[in-house]
């Protein structure tokens, strides 16, 4: 638990001086939010989906002991091995084994959020495994040794020069070809041979269907596919919270998941995998890494809903003018806030506070998480547990007393008025003022309202404060306003 | 205890009460309507196309036109003249120089312009996929409104690789730029055809 805090706001500085950068992020992400409103007024029934994502999210997740059961009992019927990892060293331990023993050096794969989680490319580097992503924006991000910024479009922050200098230092293009068509093609001749030629191959999973023992892959560049299909090993990464129930579920995430994500009716690929194709072998791993022990925390547990379509990113204010990359973490935006911090309450206590509350991302979230009540419920606990940075802490410490005892509160604020009037700004600016990094204190008055009404109605007992005195039933807060 | 074990207690022991979460009946909704309009609007707009064919016109004729640079033809479906059978390919390898692969869909969705292939229509997965071009034969009849229709196929019960193909392949992870044709096939053309 030493690890250190994830410093969000210093890294969103960084990220808003860079014009450029920000305003295509900023547009292009608002973009995939309009897109996605398009969608949805073009389906009457959008309201009603969302619902029933929720209602058999929720289902699945109060019996996943069963559907789990119920969905290796058909897999494993179907040919498919299924193991069980607790966390992220034994799901790479579980995919090493696996490489290992038919003597397999490379690895293909398509974008995978829970092999990040496990931070599985090292890992497997460091046994003399070759592992290659396929994804364009995946690639570009494993080239240039970052995260993923965004779960959807991992290179999102990203200029197409960006792009044009990373492929220039791994693929030997021209670093001012830069037109992303160029671009696209380079990487597909690229990876054509090293696909061709891998031992294996792997993917994530969307969902996971307990009913048949399917596992279904969403994606548009057609990587996931053949990253399946042409090795003869197809080994499956998944989160124990992808199941549902049935196939006729699948319906409502489909109709789901691309519209919300980018604002498509449907992802160009959305393959259903019930075995392995002929000759070859098929592998599943069901990861837990912390999701059960989310399952039992009573606030948080509806995390577990999402379908990782980042619409709760694209609209979000913070996120857009802050970059994935300032979260720190695999998870980012609102839904990163909210999950992260169950991996490592500490290292990711700044991220909750990342947010306006302004509840967009609950607003498009196709399975109804309540992320900014979530967002909000986090800051509660964090402050509870001590997870605090020092300013921030006893700055709050401090404003408690103060807006708790009226008699020094107005005592203060005359001071705080004259100091305003008269300090310098290196007084009022500086390290244990945060608020006043971004913002101008507001201007000195020269006369409080409290002042102002004593003068004015200064009838005896008529003070400001004593009929809410009288009628406790007016206000929960008569005790912080009584004199 | 196993991992499997491990797991499933935790679960078992942290999971809300199933009782207050019911499983909603399964659903039905939207636009019903199956028609071929609708599938053609959808599927050029996730940026497939509808390979016509003139009355009478032999399909291998059609690709020739409509693929006049094409050099390796393979087909999944018979009755294409002069197109390599699928069977003859020995592995996904075998796949990768070809320019057209010619397939039959088992059925389309009208809401999104897909069509469905699996191990039974394709005997090669990989060839949907390392191919650079992709003719899709669909019998208009079969037909089905949307995804609530679709998933009550038999196929995603019978078949063990079963994908919808929307449009070709395609990308936006550069600055935004959409890209049809990314690592998949680089276009995908529907051709009317029942069977």
């Amino acid at each position: 638990m030493k690890d250190k805090r994830i410093d969000h706001a210093g890294a969103a500085a960084a990220f808003i001086a860079d014009a450029p950068h920000l305003a295509f992020h900023d547009e292009r992400l608002w973009d995939m939010r309009q897109k996605r409103d398009a969608q949805m007024h073009l389906l009457p029934e959008w309201q009603e989906l969302r619902t029933l994502a929720s209602q058999i999210k929720e289902h699945a997740l109060a019996n996943l002991p069963e559907y789990l059961e119920q969905f290796e009992e058909n897999a494993t019927r179907n040919g498919i091995r299924v193991h069980w990892a607790r966390d992220g060293a034994e799901h790479n331990r579980i995919v090493a084994e696996i490489l290992q023993a038919r003597g397999a050096t490379t690895l293909i794969k398509s974008k995978s959020m829970v092999t990040e989680e496990c931070d599985m490319r090292p890992y497997l580097a460091a046994r003399g495994i070759t592992v290659t992503e396929t994804d364009l924006g995946e690639r570009i991000q494993q080239l240039d040794d970052q995260l993923p910024s965004h779960i959807v479009v991992p290179a999102v922050h990203k200029l197409t020069g960006d792009v044009a200098r990373v492929f220039a230092t791994h693929y030997g293009t021209d670093p001012k070809a830069d037109d992303p068509r160029q671009l696209a093609e380079a990487q597909r001749q690229a990876a054509r041979p090293v696909i061709l030629h891998a031992d294996a191959g792997m993917t994530g999973a969307n969902f996971a269907v307990a009913e048949t023992g399917t596992f279904v892959v969403c994606t548009n560049e057609g990587n996931a596919d053949l990253s399946a299909t042409v090795p003869g090993v197809h080994i499956a990464t998944l989160g124990i919270e992808r199941l549902v129930p049935r196939l006729s579920d699948l319906g409502v995430f489909v109709r789901l998941l691309s519209r919300s994500a980018l604002g498509s009716p449907i992802t160009q690929y959305t393959t259903h995998f019930r075995g392995p194709q002929d000759g070859g072998e098929m592998h599943v791993i069901l990861v837990d890494n912390g999701r059960s022990a989310r399952l039992g925390m009573a606030d948080f547990w509806t995390s577990l809903k999402c379908i990782r379509c980042g619409a709760c990113m694209n609209t979000c204010p913070v996120y857009r003018r802050s970059g994935g990359l300032s979260y720190g973490a695999v998870y980012s935006g609102p839904i990163g806030a909210i999950i992260d911090p169950t991996f490592n309450e500490r290292k990711y206590s700044t991220l909750p506070f990342a947010s306006t509350l302004n509840g967009s991302c609950t607003n498009v979230c196709p399975v109804r998480i309540n992320i900014h009540d979530q967002l909000y419920k986090w800051r509660r606990v964090l402050v509870d547990h001590h997870q605090m940075p020092f300013v921030k802490r006893e700055i709050m410490h401090m404003a408690g007393k103060l807006m708790g005892q009226p008699r020094l509160y107005r005592a203060a604020i005359s001071g705080t008025e004259t100091a305003l009037g008269t300090l310098p700004r290196f007084a009022l600016y500086n390290w244990l003022n945060p608020w006043g990094r971004h913002r101008e204190l507001p201007h000195p008055v020269k006369e409080t309202f409290h002042a102002w009404y004593r003068r004015n109605r200064s009838a005896p007992g008529a003070a400001d404060t004593e009929k809410t005195k009288t009628d406790p039933t007016k206000t929960g807060r008569t005790k912080d306003t009584g004199q | 205890m196993t991992a499997r074990d491990t797991i499933l207690d935790a679960l078992r022991r942290n999971r809300p009460d199933p009782g207050s979460h019911p499983l909603p009946p399964p659903a039905t909704l939207g636009d019903l309507d199956a028609g071929r309009e609708r599938f053609v609007a959808s599927l050029r707009l996730l940026g497939g196309d509808v390979m016509e064919r003139a009355a009478g016109e032999p399909l291998a004729a059609a690709i020739a036109r409509h693929f006049p640079a094409a050099r390796m033809i393979c087909a999944a479906v018979p009755g294409v003249d002069g197109a390599i059978p699928v069977q003859d390919l020995p592995d996904a390898r075998a796949a990768d120089p070809v320019d057209v692969a010619v397939v039959r869909a088992a059925f389309g969705i009208a809401e999104t312009g897909s069509i469905f292939l699996s191990e039974a229509q394709l005997h090669l997965n990989a060839l949907a996929h390392l191919a650079q071009h992709l003719v899709v034969l669909l019998d208009p009849a079969q037909l089905t409104a949307n995804l609530h229709t679709a998933y009550r196929r038999p196929e995603f019960r019978t078949a063990r690789y079963g994908v919808l193909m929307s449009g070709p392949s395609a990308t936006a992870d550069i600055q935004g730029v959409l890209i049809r044709g990314a690592q998949g096939v680089r276009s995908l053309s529907v051709c009317f055809d029942p069977s």
